[in-house]
């Protein structure tokens, strides 16, 4: 411990003296340095300045620019803010998207933004595979075809399997200087495309040239930083992260501070002494203690925004394992828990107790199924009803604990990644609360995410805790309870269901439940009309909320932290624009000097 | 021993006497410095603690939902932790698995470096030469990365499994100075004598080199009681290891990660109880340790 806390002061130090050195040399106009972190990554001054890289010295938003930028909707995911497209057209069905660069758009380097870039991009984004641009044969919502239309026109076109979810894959594309990055795509790389889009011996092996890139990329390091975005970056040690305004970005007028510092943290309790020492502008969400975020809030200038925040935590079941096969043992669970008290303890101030389990975040809920929430159980704490659930499972009652239907011991274990503070004390007051009736209960840990993820898709632990309902798409929402932890999957565009124990099924329903296939309604939602989506979406709810595959504990609050003393015109509470990095804040217009 | 088979009188009657004598000894030099009773005082409310503390409490501690992170007060000396039950009731009860860990460490790095060291000092040559280059193979191993690693394939479930590990990491340094005690030992003439008188090697290292050393292996096993503590704390501070809400380093962790105690004051108390308590026993290891040493000390007895 001793050397622990030797470490940590050193490493104290040498973070001041790295952000002191930031700081005392930088010279600042009238619009003053901007300062925050990124809530995505740590700082690694050693990493490339490449967005490709997951450690990537480049931020999104500042210096890292996508075609447009998500909108914080409760049921559209396909509205966008522009952001190096400044418009764009899309046919009925998603087939085609057509792209309309900004004509002002130009790199830090002068040199313009063009069609070249964003197909560069696209090349580039095949080589990582996934969302719009895989060449996996026959997934959905794969874009077959790129033509530059012209200089500032991109046509994207999307192959025969669709998705509605192609639009937002498409403006989510992360735009790179082909004048950089285009000597990574090698020639001939497009025919190869071509032939890896299809099938055969020929195809596998174009494949494997294509993903082949894949290491290439992430490992480029272009020597300076080249940006489209309102900030280029100027240096970086392991402290932070030190921006300047890129003087050819499109909007430059609108962007208001001279610099942006992003500071590194090695955990949430440098972010709350950052929080609380005034030293932020701005954080994005970050799990915070209800004395901690006392303190934040007593500092001069910090305020609290808040907005939806398409996640919810729940209590997963591996229906594999009895008793959790029994709907009336979920059921008698969920009667068992309150969602209100364990809320007080894990998640008091980024957190509001779930209204019932359907699958929705409660905000999105509301909007997707309007009267028909009011309509499903809620599940309030009621231990008579529990105790008629497990009679009805068949479970018995021995000694005060309840125990398995042949009279064994029914022990509940509950696993969680140690690192998740919030889930360990979720895990902690459900465990308590059921053993107040009876049920003996414990808390598991896993060392990791990473471990503990892979316990779960190997099928090891009975319960554990599942994020759910992320939003906005209803795909993903219900992807998540209907997929591949449940045994559906997408493989040449055809949706098979594994049994439990196989591919990665660990939660092990049943394929159908009274004559409705879920995995196949949840797969539908990706080709779906608006209308269509809204009718599966409330059979899927009701369905969840009488079968309980998970008990929806708590749905996240998006809690965003800003700082009026030097900086004002912050997006309102629950702003469409809450969840989007506080650089695109800035190319909205929204952030003043004080 | 040999000075024990001279005495006139029953053997039985000779060693009750000495027996008398070392305890009036112990006594003596206890008191010869209050710090000292204090140690003792100390470890006998942990072992108290570790034996009766469960069964002061329900099995499932009550919980005061309106009172999270309540501050100390009569009710609650050291104030709640994150759902309201008692920090108090967590320390006593959490002793337990704290201290059987720290004996089950300290029993198993003491028996095999004892072993191990005695063997390959004794016998030296050969012997010797395996036996300390698997010491140092041993000392080599760092032992926070391997735990680490082991705790991602083994959920370490009861304080002996854990003991077990931590003593088997552990014995390197005992082995080496009880090696070292022995290579002196040996060339003493009582050991010459018992050579000479044709006794097994056996009897001549249990009944003629382990006594001689059996002070200096005490004064090691407590601290390596303290060695364990220190490192399964640090490992459950660190969230490797199952979750149990009174293991003192659980608590330091849900005080830290979770309670924000290093920010704020609310979960102070919550840190400091089981820091309160690793401290204590420490310390109350450090006293006990000095009376250990003037007692089996000649020469610090001259006063």
């Amino acid at each position: 411990m001793k050397r622990l806390t030797a470490i940590a002061a050193l490493a104290v130090v040498a973070t001041a003296t790295a952000c002191g050195t930031t700081g005392n040399t930088s010279s600042s106009g009238a619009g003053g340095i901007y300062t925050t972190i990124d809530g995505s990554k740590q700082i690694d001054a050693s990493a490339p300045i490449n967005p490709f890289n997951p450690q990537g010295s480049t931020f999104m938003g500042y210096d890292a620019m996508s075609l447009g930028w998500p909108k914080n909707d409760l049921m559209n995911p396909d509205l966008f803010y522009p952001g190096l497209a400044g418009s764009w057209s899309v046919t009925p069905g998603q087939g085609e998207v057509v792209i309309h660069l900004r004509p002002q758009a130009r790199w830090s380097d002068g040199k313009p933004v063009t069609s070249e870039d964003v197909r560069t991009s696209i090349g580039l984004a095949y080589t990582q595979g996934g969302s719009a641009y895989t060449v996996n044969s026959g997934a959905a919502g794969a874009a077959a075809d790129i033509t530059v239309v012209d200089a500032k026109t991109v046509k994207i076109t999307q192959g025969s399997n669709r998705s509605n979810a192609f639009l937002r894959n498409v403006l989510s594309t992360v735009v790179v200087p082909a004048h950089v990055y285009g000597s990574l795509l090698p020639a001939g790389f497009w025919t190869t495309l071509k032939t890896a889009q299809g099938t055969g011996p020929a195809a596998d092996k174009a494949k494997a040239v294509i993903t082949g890139l894949a290491q290439k990329v992430i490992g480029f390091s272009p020597p300076a930083d080249v940006s489209a975005g309102p900030f280029v970056l100027e240096r970086i040690n392991p402290g932070a992260a030190l921006l300047k305004k890129n003087p050819y970005f499109y909007d430059a007028a609108k962007i208001v501070p001279d610099k942006v510092k992003v500071l590194n943290y090695t955990g949430n309790e440098q972010i709350w002494n950052y929080l609380v020492s005034g030293k932020l502008d701005n954080a994005p969400f970050t799990a915070v203690p209800a004395a901690v975020m006392a303190r934040i809030k007593a500092t001069k200038g910090n305020e609290i925004r808040k907005g939806y925040s398409p996640v919810a935590a729940s209590l997963a079941f591996n229906q594999a394992h009895k008793p959790y096969d029994n709907v009336h043992v979920r059921r008698a669970l969920a009667y068992l828990i309150d969602r209100g008290q364990l809320t007080r303890v894990a998640s008091p101030e980024a957190g509001t107790p779930a209204v019932t389990t359907t699958g929705i975040h409660a905000s999105a809920a509301k909007a997707w199924l309007g009267d028909g929430l009011a309509k499903l159980n809620p599940y309030k704490v009621d231990p008579a009803k529990a105790t008629k659930e497990l009679k009805a499972a068949g479970m018995v009652k021995r000694n005060g604990l309840w125990a398995m239907p042949d009279g064994k011991p029914w022990k509940v274990r509950l696993t969680v990644p140690a690192e998740f503070s919030d889930w360990v004390a979720a895990a902690k007051s459900i465990a308590s609360q059921l053993n107040d009736h009876g049920i003996d209960a414990t808390v598991t840990t896993s060392a990791d995410y990473t471990l503990y993820l892979d316990e779960l898709a190997s099928g090891k632990l009975d319960i554990g805790f599942w994020l759910m309902a992320l939003g906005p798409s209803p795909y993903n929402i219900y992807q998540r309870l209907y997929g591949s932890a449940n045994g559906w999957s997408l493989l040449a565009g055809r949706l098979r269901h594994s049994p439990p124990g196989k591919d990665g099924n660990w939660m092990g329903g049943p394929e159908v439940v009274g004559g409705v296939n879920p995995g196949e309604l949840t797969n539908r939602l990706n080709l779906a009309t608006p209308e269509e989506q809204k009718r599966i979406v409330g059979t899927l709810a009701g369905l969840t909320n009488q079968q309980l595959p998970v008990i929806q504990l708590y749905d996240y609050v998006n809690t965003q932290f800003v700082n009026t003393t030097r900086y004002t015109g912050w997006p309102p509470a629950g702003s469409e624009a809450l969840r989007l990095p506080a650089g695109v804040w800035m190319q909205l217009g929204m952030i003043e000097k004080k | 021993m040999t000075v024990t088979a001279m005495l006139p009188g029953g053997q039985g009657g000779a060693r009750a006497t000495l027996r008398r004598n070392f305890w009036r000894g112990v006594g003596r030099v206890l008191r010869r410095k209050p710090s000292r009773i204090a140690g003792v005082a100390i470890i006998a409310l942990f072992a108290l603690m570790a034996v009766f503390g469960p069964m002061l409490y329900p099995a499932h501690l009550p919980r005061d939902d309106n009172a999270l992170y309540a501050a100390p007060s009569l009710a609650h000396p050291f104030g709640t932790d994150f759902e309201g039950t008692d920090v108090l009731a967590l320390v006593v009860t959490g002793a337990r698995y704290v201290i059987l860990t720290g004996l089950a460490t300290a029993i198993i790095t003491v028996a095999v470096g004892t072993a191990l060291g005695l063997l390959a000092g004794f016998h030296r040559g050969r012997w010797d030469t395996v036996l300390m280059r698997i010491t140092d193979l041993q000392l080599t191993i760092p032992g926070l990365p391997l735990l680490l690693v082991l705790s991602t394939v083994w959920k370490f479930e009861g304080p002996l499994e854990m003991g077990l590990v931590l003593g088997l990491l552990g014995w390197g340094g005992i082995a080496r100075a009880v090696r070292s005690q022995t290579l002196s030992l040996r060339e003493r003439g009582f050991i010459e004598a018992a050579r000479g008188l044709g006794l097994p090697t056996r009897h001549i290292i249990v009944r003629e080199l382990l006594p001689g050393m059996a002070p200096y292996i005490a004064m090691n096993m407590l601290i390596a009681v303290t060695g364990a503590i220190y490192a399964q704390v640090g490992l459950f501070f660190l969230g490797v290891l199952p979750f149990d809400s009174n293991n003192w380093g659980v608590m330091l962790n849900l005080a830290v990660f979770g309670g924000g105690a290093l920010t704020s004051a609310a979960a102070l108390p919550y840190l400091l109880a089981p820091l309160l308590a690793i401290l204590l026993l420490t310390l109350g290891i450090v006293l006990v340790v000095d009376a250990m040493d003037e007692i089996f000390n000649p020469r610090l007895r001259e006063e």
